[in-house]
């Protein structure tokens, strides 16, 4: 019987030197061949979302799936074919248990997935592959549709976008079809900018047929001929791999002038985004394209009615995209069943920060933060009590530990003033300053706004200054109610979605954890030990061990003290970096104001 | 159809801006970026003002606003004020040399915002409506450029411009005052280029630069001009009183 290697070559992965590992195998099986029992076929596959545990190395159809593997461990891997699995390379779930599979995996088995239904499983450079698995089946049943039924589908199917806003797809369609006035243009948004969100780049990378079919059945539904993807620069292999797709759907007549061989034609390109994150904006998006600055225009005309040179343009998220071919296979009520009444179908978050697994998680909507920070997750790292967890970007909110149990839909989290975001989701310990982070996020937005509208601009400069005086020590009594003015000027009056919600980071911190705020401007104290200028490091005699870990994890040799007996910390020698507290296995280091000691 | 805006009916095509309609009424509202000859892009946000619609009431930029539907506008309301206010305090603290910006901040009784840092001597409010009216005159020669809080106008790599004709259109529209056309005797000074006057053949009056002249002629397939708008008016008048009157 004949194996299948699938050896992930995410973009993670192949940091990881997953190549290498792919040619070590390659030479094992050459050597092998002679005397091989089993034939074996190594394929590239695209991200499986767990890129911490990296290179990771799957065996078709025995569903063995193998971790952190080194080209070393080739000859393991390809001696133990059809055998008993190389034990060291599974993973070790909680109870330190190897699991075989990934179905037996807790990161991955309470994922359903969808939009990363095939990603590390097809050969994202290999078309036949997409095909074998029902690739451009629904493709071909939408060139059997009206656009009418194809547009009520997607909307019996309730799904919203992806990108962030959660606008239904299918009625952003029905009114793009509604218009009379050609060309149309579709657009898929791959300009994916959030820090640590990578979802949009994994589908792209791993599975870029899917996207073009979704996209060739909305220019079905809509009337378009004509499309554009914009990609970011940075994403290198994802350019690599969806110009690969658009050629190969082109020379097989899938795509280009005539549709499968029908009547419908559609040329397909990518606009490379030069690294400006408004530009996920759509109608910033879409001055890129055109070659104007990449600055957003009001929408009170839709981009649907009036986008790309002024014709009606449909803008759908490249997650978005993803999800249509199955809809359209599977029919739209199929999909409804999964997720909550106003979010169906299942939702990638990439979670990250301070949880023990860490990765790009497809799950139904609707599911309690808990279940993902948790079940998925493996809880906070070192089992230290879990603070707040940052969904939706730059423009998202601090949710904290008393909402773990909020379900995670569109709806909900905009409710508690967070959103859902592209689904970025960062998890933070109580080692996190609340302070610090939201200056964190308002700083990156004051560097990565346009600068077109005066709250924006003006706004969000002041509103950095402000943050990092708290974070300094230089708070004064009123910041908090100047900064919630700021950010009601934002909310209210700045000319785009980026504006808008800039303020949420800062308004959600502030409502959940304003003592936080307070202790900084009135008590200089950072409570969580992060900001350096209000904290000053001590270590609790009564919990040293003097181990003496400390004294050797510090940068300034400002610990002092012999094995065995306790320790101490020079203040003025101490840069506040806080190593010593990551590695104190008894919590002896302590932080307290700046000034008290 | 007809909208209220501060009470006063208004009537008005459906799609038409907001401010179009406002100013056509006679009913003030203040802008900083709007000109006339140029498209609506909202930038300053001074023309705020508060829209209902049906119960509803939203913020909405009356220069890129198109009327849909009835409605009843407040330029004034509370909201707007306690907005407009902070914009225009936002503004005063990046251009607090400019005279207009001062203006308005009284008008409207701002507030001071002593928390809040100055950018430095500017007068620069970042609209754009100079690039904008450069974009249309169809040089381009300045644009803005970086992004964010770093956002600035200039020419490309902030080196004297090949594209730019010295006709200071920039500095005219701009609403307050800070482009400076140092002009002498016989030059203009400009985005660190100086150009040549070229004067009135009749009158000696200044009539622009010659790559303006120039410019001017060959969009418009004409002669490069040699006269001012005066002497030429009084140059056809002849002309037409030789052919048509007095010859006869």
């Amino acid at each position: 019987m004949s194996r299948i290697i699938l050896v992930c070559c995410g973009t993670g992965c192949l940091a990881n030197d997953s190549m290498k590992v792919v040619e070590a195998l390659r030479e094992q099986i050459a050597l092998d061949r002679r005397d091989a029992q089993v034939q074996a076929v190594i394929k590239e596959t695209g991200c499986n979302g767990f890129c911490e545990n990296g290179p990771i190395v799957k065996i078709m159809p025995d569903d063995i799936s193998y971790y952190k593997v080194k080209p070393a461990d080739a000859t393991a891997i390809i001696g133990s074919l059809g055998g008993e699995p190389v034990e060291r390379l599974l993973y070790r779930g909680a109870d330190g248990k190897r699991v075989k599979s990934q179905h037996e995996n807790p990161f991955y088995s309470p994922q359903i997935k969808i939009a990363l239904r095939n990603i590390g499983v097809i050969d994202p450079g290999d078309l036949q592959d997409y095909i074998s698995r029902g690739g451009y089946e629904a493709l071909k049943k939408a060139l059997s549709m009206t656009p009418e039924e194809i547009i009520s589908e997607v909307e019996a199917s309730g799904l919203r976008g992806r990108g962030g806003a959660g606008f239904s797809t299918g009625r952003k369609w029905r009114t793009a079809a509604g218009y009379d006035n050609f060309p149309k243009y579709i657009v898929c948004n791959g300009d994916e900018g959030d820090p640590g969100a990578f979802m949009d780049r994994s589908i792209l990378d791993g599975d870029p047929h899917s996207v073009l079919e979704g996209m060739a059945i909305g220019a079905l539904a809509v009337g378009a001929k004509e499309g554009f993807l914009y990609i970011r620069d940075e994403y290198g292999l994802a350019l690599r791999n969806v110009q690969k797709a658009i050629l190969d759907a082109e020379k097989a007549g899938i795509l280009g002038d005539s549709v499968m061989g029908g009547p419908h034609s559609l040329r397909l390109s990518i606009v490379r985004g030069g690294g400006a994150f408004v530009c996920g904006e759509s109608t910033a998006l879409m001055a890129s394209i055109e070659g104007r600055v990449g600055e957003p225009r009001a929408k009170y005309i839709r981009s649907v009615q009036r986008g790309l040179w002024d014709q009606p343009t449909v803008l759908n998220n490249v997650e978005t995209l993803a999800n249509i071919p199955v809809i359209i296979q599977d029919g739209g009520s199929q999909f409804a069943r999964i997720g909550t009444e106003k979010s169906k179908g299942t939702k990638v978050f990439a979670l990250v920060g301070k949880v023990k697994r860490t990765g790009l998680v497809e799950v139904p909507m609707g599911v309690s933060l808990r279940h993902l920070i948790y079940d998925i997750g493996g809880g906070i790292i070192n089992d230290r009590p879990f603070k707040a967890v940052q969904t939706g970007g730059p423009s998202g909110g601090c949710i904290p530990a008393h909402m773990l149990d909020l379900p995670v839909d569109f709806d909900t989290l905009t409710e508690y003033g967070a959103m859902m975001g592209s689904g970025g989701m960062i998890v933070m310990d109580d080692r996190s300053c609340m302070v610090e982070v939201a200056r964190y996020y308002v700083n990156f937005l004051c560097e990565e706004s346009c600068g077109k509208c005066t709250p924006c601009r003006e706004g969000l400069r002041h509103m950095r200054d402000i943050m990092t005086d708290i974070c300094e020590g230089r708070g004064r009594d009123g910041d908090i109610e100047l900064l919630e003015a700021l950010c009601e000027t934002l909310t209210d009056s700045a000319l785009c979605a980026l504006g808008k919600s800039a303020p949420n980071p800062v308004l959600t911190t502030i409502r959940y954890f304003r003592e936080e705020y307070e202790a900084h401007i009135k008590r200089s104290i950072c409570p969580a030990g992060v900001c350096k200028s209000l904290t000053s490091f001590y270590i609790d005699k009564d919990k040293c061990m003097g181990c003496s870990l400390c004294k050797r994890q510090c940068p300034v040799g400002a610990v002092s003290g012999e094995l065995k007996a306790t320790h101490a910390i020079d203040g003025d020698a101490c840069i506040s970096c806080g190593g010593c507290r990551e590695v104190c296995r008894f919590e002896a280091v302590k932080t307290t104001g700046r000034c008290l000691v | 159809m007809t909208i209220y805006i501060e009470g006063k009916a208004c009537e008005c095509d459906k799609g038409e801006y907001l401010l179009d309609v406002a100013q056509r009424n006679g009913v003030f509202i203040p802008t900083l970026c709007d000109h006339k000859g140029l498209a609506g892009q909202g930038c300053c946000r001074v023309c705020i003002v508060e829209i209902e619609i049906r119960g509803w009431s939203n913020v909405v930029t009356s220069c890129v606003y198109p009327v849909e539907q009835e409605c009843k506008v407040y330029v004034n309301s509370d909201k707007i004020m306690r907005q407009r206010g902070m914009i225009l305090s936002l503004l005063y603290k990046r251009a607090p040399e400019s005279k207009e910006i001062e203006q308005m901040c009284r008008f409207y009784k701002t507030p001071e915002l002593p928390r809040l840092k100055q950018q430095g001597g500017n007068r620069c409010i970042m609209c754009g409506l100079c690039t904008r009216a450069c974009m249309a005159l169809g040089s381009g020669a300045i644009t803005t450029a970086y992004r964010g809080t770093e956002k600035a106008i200039a020419t490309p790599y902030d080196e004297p411009s090949a594209d730019c004709i010295g006709c200071g259109s920039c500095a005219k529209v701009c609403p307050t005052n800070a482009i400076k056309a140092e002009e002498g005797q016989d030059f203009r000074r400009i985005w660190g280029k100086t150009f040549r006057l070229m004067r009135c053949t009749e009158c000696g009056e200044v009539i622009g630069t010659p790559e303006e002249i120039e410019y001017t002629a060959q969009k418009l397939s004409m002669e490069p001009a040699v006269l001012c708008e005066a002497c030429r008016r009084k140059k056809i008048a002849a002309v037409m009183a030789h052919t048509y009157g007095e010859n006869e």
